[in-house]
C-alpha cells in the first residue's frame, strides 16, 4: 500500500505514544487541507528546490527532458513528467522525492513494532492519512494484525466512508479520531468537495456500535469559526455516547508550502489562522453548552 | 520571587518564605561572591616548612585552613559549616605558599558518607588509631599520623563553628546538632541532614570536591522513623533538606568558568534497589523531587536509579519534576548496570549500591579510587588507520579496515593502561603489599574511602577496596557512522575506490558537494534506528570492551570500559580531518554516547532504541545519551506521558544513563543576547549542569546546535 510517511513518537494524534502511519489518497479536497501530499491515490513527485545543489543528475536521468537548468535555476516541467521517478533515484539531496512508497503490511508492521517499547499501557498505531478508510481492506488488514500482536489502535479518519466497513471496524478500532470539519453542508461542499452527510451519519453509527471517539473540529477563521457551527456540534457531540471529548484544532497555513512541494500554488491563508483568543471563546461556549473540550 | 524554567510552567509553592528568599539569594551569587573574598590561607613563614615531606606539609595546610578560614553562618540557616575559600573552586588545596597553591585536590568520588552517619568521625579516628598500631614503624605509618593530624584539624574547625553558634538562639538546633554530629553517629533525621553536609563542606572547605550519593537511600530509615514516632512533619523536613540543597549552591558565582559554574561534581542519586534488591524509594526521594521542582536548583545533578518494576507513581512524579528544565533530572537503568557490574565481577551487593562519582560515571560509592581515561576514536582512524588521508590505503574490503581499525584501537587503549600499570606495583607481589609508587598527598579523602585507613593507604596510593582507571571512548558515534559510510559507499555500492573517497577526503569534500550530500541524506547513521548501522555499533563497543579487559591483572587497577567526550567534542574539533559520512573538518560532533548532530532524523525513540543495541553492559562506567526535548514536546499530561514512555522504553530497550533536557533554542539566544536577564536559566551539559549564561560562547553555540539538531 501507498504510504506517504511513518512517524514516531508521536504524542497528539491519540492516547500516550503512537507511531503515525499516514496512507496515501484521500476522497476529500480540504481547502485547508494540511498534507496535501497526501490527497492523490498515486505517488507524485515532490520537489523541493531550496535543497536542490544543481548537480544535474535528474536532467541526465529523465527520458522527457522534464528537468532544465538555465542560469542556475533548475526547473521542473511537471507537464512533461510522466511520474517514472528516475530522478528522485539519482537525486542526492532527496530535494525531488516520491511522494508516497509502497510498503507491505508486513514492512509497516515491522515498522510499527520498532517503538513497542514506548507505548505503555496507552499507546500504540494510528492510521492516519489521506483518508485510511479510503483503503479499507488494507486498514483492515493492519488494524487485525496489530490487534493479533497486542498493539494499541486510533484510526483518524473524515468519516467519508462505506457505511458497510463499521461492523468489521468497530471491534479493531480502540478510538476514532473523528474529524467533523463543518456543520454547514453548502460550506462543507464548498470547501471539501464532497456533503458532509456521510460523515455525520458513520460517526452516528459507529457510535451506536460502541467506537470511542475524540471529535475533532477544524477551526477556521472566517468560514467556520462562528456560533451557530459551535451549536451544531455541540448538539452533535451530546447525541454521541461515545466519544470522550471534542478537540478543536486552529488552522495553521503549513499546507501551502507543500502544496509549492507538489508543484502546485501556495494556498495556505493567513487570513484564515485563528487568534487564541477565537480559540478560547470557541472553547468556553462549547463547554457552557455541555460539551467536554480540549 | 521566581526560579526560572525553561518550559513556561510554574513551579509549586511549599517551602516558607524565608527558605525560598535563602535559595534565591545563592542562586543570585550572595555566597559566591563572600567566597571569592577570600581565596586561600598563606603558609608563608612557617619555619622549615620547607624541609618537611609533602605530606607533613598537607597536613600544615590543612590545619592553616581549619584555624583560618572564615566562618559563615547564612541568615536563618538551618544547618551550618560553609566551604569559604575561593581557592577550592579552583580545584586545589586553598592554600599558598610564596603565591602558589602547593597542592591538588581530589574530584571524581563519592565519599563514604554512609559510615560518618552510622560511626561519626570519632569512629573514623578509633579505625586510624587502631590501624597505626599494626602499621608503627612501617612505611605506611606517615600516612596514618596524617589521618590522625586532618582529623585534629577537623576539630579545630569544628569547634570554631561550635563557638560561633553557641551564643545565638535563632541557631539553637543547629548548635545542639553540631554538638552531636558528625563527631557521633546521627539518630534522627535532621542530625543526619547535618552530618553530612558537615563533611561534605569540610571536604570542600579543603578544596576537594565529593558527590554526595544516594541521598534517600542514607536518610531514608532516619526520616520514616522520625515520621513514625511524630518527632516531624514532612514539611519540617522539607524545609531542612532545603537547606543542605541550598547551601550548596554557595559557590555561585565564584569564579569564571569555560564550561559553567555549577560542575563541581556533586551528584546525587535518589531510587533504586538496596544490597539485598529492595526498593530505596522513601519520603526523602519525594522530598528531593519536591525540592528540585519548586526551587530549579541545578547544582546537585540528580539521577534516578530506574528498573523494570519502577513505580508508575515516581515514575510521574520525575516526569513533572523533569518537564521544568534545567536538566535537574537524569536516570540510570540499574538493571543493565548492575548486570554489567556483576558480569565484570563486581559481588552482587557492591553492585547494587551503585552511585557515581559525582559525575555520572558509575562506581562503588567511598570505596572506589577513580579516573576515567579519555581518548578520541575518530582521530584514530582518520589519523592511525587512514594515515590522515596522505597515503593509498590498501583495504581490500570492509573487514581488513576494520581490523586494521581495531589493532589500532587495541594500541591506543593498551599504550594508555600500561602507562597507569607502571605506576602501581605489579601483580605478581602479595595482594596486601601492592600499592602505588608516588602519589599526591590525599589525607582528606582517604579517611572516607572503604579500604584506605585498614591498608594505611591513600585514596591515589592504591588504599581503596576498587582502584578503576577506565578508558573512555569518545567521538563514538562519528567513527561507526564513518566505518559505515565507508563500508556502504566502497565496498557495498562500490561507488568509487578507497583511494579515490580518501582524495575526497583529504580534499575536505572540496568540488563533491553531490557525493557529500549523498552520503548525508541517503544513508540513516546510528541514532535511527537503523539495523545494520546499529549491529557495528555493538560491534565497536564490544571489541573496545574486549580490549579494555585483557589488561586485567596487569596491576592493581582495574580498566572497565566507558563511552564519553563531556565537552571534549568541542576542544577535538579543530584537529580533526574531513570524515566518510559527509562531516568537513573541524565541525563539532557527537557527544557522549549520542548520535552525531542532525543524524537522529527518526526522533528520540529511535535514539532510546540504537543506543539500547550497542551492548551497553559491557560498558561498565557508563555510557551517557543526550536526549533534548522542546518545551512543547512535554507541554500538558501529553508531555508527562512522553516523557515516562520514554524513560521506561529507555530501561526495556538496554539503554544504561539517559539525561533529558528542556530546552527552547529560541531562548537560549534570547539569553545569549541579554545574560542579565537569564542569569538562573540552567542546562545540562554532560555529567553535570551550567548556568547558561556562564558558559563560554563556544559552549553556548554548541548546546543551541543540539537543541536545533543540527
Amino acid at each position: 500500500m501507498k504510504i506517504t510517511k511513518i512517524q514516531r513518537f508521536c504524542m497528539h494524534d491519540g492516547p500516550g505514544v503512537r507511531t503515525v502511519v499516514f496512507l496515501a489518497g484521500c476522497p476529500l479536497r480540504c481547502s485547508w487541507c494540511h498534507n496535501p501530499e497526501g490527497q492523490s491515490f498515486d505517488t507524485e513527485i515532490l520537489f523541493e528546490a531550496k535543497k536542490c545543489i544543481n548537480c544535474g543528475a535528474c536532467a541526465a536521468a529523465c527520458p522527457m527532458g522534464a528537468h532544465s537548468f538555465a542560469a542556475g535555476v533548475h526547473a521542473f516541467d511537471r507537464d512533461k513528467c510522466i511520474s517514472c521517478m528516475k530522478c528522485t533515484k539519482v537525486c542526492c539531496t532527496k530535494a525531488l522525492e516520491p511522494s508516497a512508497v509502497d510498503m507491505t503490511a508486513d514492512e509497516i508492521l515491522a515498522f510499527v513494532e520498532k517503538d513497542r517499547a514506548f507505548y505503555g499501557k496507552e499507546g500504540g498505531v494510528t492510521l492516519s492519512g489521506g483518508e485510511p478508510l479510503a483503503h479499507p481492506r488494507k486498514a483492515i488488514e493492519l488494524l487485525t494484525e496489530c490487534r493479533k500482536r497486542n498493539i494499541g489502535t486510533a484510526v483518524e479518519t473524515s468519516g467519508y466512508f462505506d457505511a458497510s466497513l463499521l461492523s468489521e471496524l468497530v471491534p479493531l478500532v480502540d478510538i476514532f479520531l473523528w474529524d467533523f470539519k463543518d456543520s454547514n453542508d453548502t460550506r462543507h461542499k464548498e470547501y471539501t468537495g464532497v456533503s458532509n452527510e456521510k460523515t455525520k451519519n458513520n460517526l452516528l453509527l459507529a457510535d451506536s456500535m460502541g467506537a470511542k471517539s475524540i471529535l475533532r473540529c477544524i477551526t477556521v477563521k472566517g468560514v467556520n469559526a462562528e456560533k451557530e457551527h459551535w451549536g451544531k456540534i455541540a448538539k452533535l457531540w451530546k447525541s454521541l455516547n461515545h466519544s470522550l471529548y471534542a478537540e478543536l484544532i486552529p488552522y495553521h497555513a503549513m499546507g501551502g508550502s507543500k502544496m509549492l512541494l507538489l508543484g502546485r500554488p501556495d494556498n495556505g491563508r493567513p487570513d484564515w489562522i485563528p487568534t487564541q483568543e477565537m480559540m478560547n471563546e470557541a472553547k468556553e461556549y462549547l463547554s457552557a453548552l455541555g460539551v467536554r473540550v480540549k | 520571587m521566581e526560579f526560572y524554567t525553561q518550559s513556561g510552567l510554574v513551579r509549586p509553592v511549599r517551602l516558607s518564605e524565608k527558605t525560598r528568599q535563602f535559595a534565591y539569594d545563592s542562586l543570585h551569587h550572595k555566597y559566591g561572591l563572600d567566597t571569592r573574598k577570600t581565596d586561600a590561607v598563606a603558609l608563608d613563614g612557617i619555619p622549615n616548612f620547607e624541609d618537611l615531606t609533602p605530606l607533613e606539609q598537607y597536613d600544615i595546610a590543612v590545619r592553616e585552613i581549619c584555624q583560618n578560614a572564615p566562618i559563615r553562618i547564612c541568615d536563618g540557616e538551618l544547618i551550618s559549616g560553609a566551604a569559604t575559600l575561593g581557592g577550592a573552586i579552583k580545584h586545589v588545596v586553598p592554600a599558598t605558599l610564596n603565591g602558589e597553591y602547593m597542592c591538588g585536590s581530589i574530584s571524581h568520588l563519592t565519599v563514604d558518607f554512609d559510615s560518618v552517619l552510622k560511626y561519626g568521625i570519632t569512629g573514623i579516628r578509633a579505625r586510624a588509631e587502631e590501624s597505626l598500631k599494626k602499621y608503627a614503624k612501617s612505611e605506611r605509618e606517615p600516612f596514618l599520623r596524617s589521618c590522625l593530624n586532618c582529623l585534629d584539624s577537623f576539630d579545630i574547625w569544628h569547634k570554631r563553628y561550635l563557638d560561633a553558634l553557641k551564643d545565638s538562639p535563632e541557631y539553637a538546633d543547629n548548635y545542639r546538632n553540631l554538638k552531636k554530629v558528625p563527631l557521633q553517629p546521627a539518630e534522627n533525621f535532621y542530625e543526619a541532614v547535618q552530618s553530612i553536609w558537615f563533611t561534605f563542606a569540610f571536604l570542600r572547605l579543603c578544596g576537594n570536591w565529593p558527590g554526595i550519593g544516594r541521598i534517600d537511600y542514607m536518610l531514608g530509615e532516619y526520616l520514616e522513623n522520625d515520621l513514625k514516632a511524630g518527632a516531624i512533619t514532612l514539611d519540617r523536613a522539607r524545609e531542612i533538606l532545603a537547606h543542605f540543597f541550598i547551601k550548596g549552591c554557595e559557590w555561585i558565582s565564584g569564579g569564571n568558568y569555560v564550561s559553567g559554574d555549577a560542575q563541581h561534581y556533586q551528584n546525587i542519586l535518589i531510587c533504586g534497589t538496596d544490597e539485598n534488591g529492595k526498593e530505596v524509594t522513601n519520603s526523602v526521594t519525594y522530598l528531593v523531587l519536591d525540592i528540585l521542582e519548586e526551587l530549579g536548583i541545578s547544582d546537585f545533578p540528580t539521577s534516578v536509579r530506574l528498573n523494570k518494576n519502577t513505580d508508575e507513581k515516581l515514575l510521574r512524579r520525575v516526569a513533572e519534576v523533569m518537564r521544568f528544565g534545567g536538566g535537574m533530572l537524569a536516570v540510570y537503568n540499574e538493571d543493565l548496570i548492575i548486570d554489567a557490574m556483576t558480569s565484570y565481577g563486581y559481588p552482587l551487593k557492591e553492585a547494587r549500591s551503585f552511585a557515581n562519582d559525582g559525575c555520572w560515571e558509575v562506581q562503588v560509592p567511598g570505596a572506589t579510587d577513580f579516573q576515567y581515561m579519555p581518548f578520541d576514536s575518530l582521530a584514530l582512524l582518520q589519523r592511525k588507520t587512514l594515515k590522515e588521508y596522505a597515503e593509498n590505503p590498501d583495504f581490500p574490503d570492509f573487514e581488513s579496515l576494520y581490523a586494521q581499525y581495531v589493532k589500532n584501537l587495541s594500541d591506543e587503549v593498551t599504550h594508555m593502561c600500561t602507562s597507569c600499570a607502571r605506576n602501581f606495583y605489579p601483580a605478581d607481589v602479595p595482594e596486601k603489599e601492592r600499592r602505588c609508587k608516588t602519589a599526591d598527598p590525599c589525607t582528606l579523602v582517604s579517611l572516607f574511602e572503604k579500604g584506605c585507613i585498614e591498608k594505611g593507604l591513600s585514596y591515589l596510593e592504591g588504599g581503596p577496596v576498587y582502584c578503576v582507571r577506565s578508558p573512555h571512548i569518545g567521538g563514538f558515534a562519528d567513527t561507526v557512522n564513518s566505518l559505515y559510510a565507508i563500508k556502504k559507499l566502497v565496498y557495498d555500492e562500490k561507488k568509487l575506490s578507497l583511494s579515490e573517497f580518501i582524495e575526497i577526503l583529504k580534499n575536505n569534500w572540496e568540488g563533491e558537494e553531490a557525493l557529500r550530500q549523498y552520503v548525508l541524506t541517503h544513508y540513516s547513521y546510528y541514532g535511527s534506528d537503523n539495523d545494520e548501522v546499529d549491529m557495528l555499533a555493538s560491534r565497536l563497543l564490544t571489541d573496545f570492551a574486549d580490549i579494555c579487559d585483557s589488561m586485567d591483572g596487569k596491576c592493581g587497577y582495574r580498566f572497565p570500559a566507558g563511552v564519553s567526550t563531556f565537552g571534549r567534542q568541542l576542544g577535538w574539533a579543530p584537529q580533526r580531518l574531513a570524515s566518510p559520512h559527509g562531516r568537513k573538518a573541524g565541525e563539532v560532533l557527537a557527544a557522549n554516547c549520542s548520535p552525531t548532530p542532525g543524524t537522529d532524523i527518526n526522533g528520540a525513540t529511535a535514539v532510546i532504541r540504537s543506543y539500547g543495541k550497542c551492548n551497553l553492559r559491557r560498558m561498565v562506567t557508563g555510557a551517557a545519551l543526550d536526549i533534548k526535548l522542546t518545551p512543547s514536546s512535554v507541554a500538558g499530561e501529553d508531555g508527562i506521558g512522553a516523557l515516562t514512555a520514554l524513560m521506561r522504553g529507555f530501561v526495556a530497550t538496554g539503554g544504561c544513563f539517559m539525561q533529558p533536557d528542556v530546552l527552547d533554542a529560541a531562548v537560549l539566544k534570547e539569553a545569549q543576547e541579554h545574560p542579565e536577564n537569564y542569569q538562573t536559566l540552567s542546562v545540562r551539559v554532560s555529567g553535570w549542569n551550567a548556568r547558561f549564561v556562564t558558559l563560554n560562547k563556544e559552549w553556548q553555540d554548541m548546546v543551541i546546535a543540539q537543541n536545533e539538531g543540527k
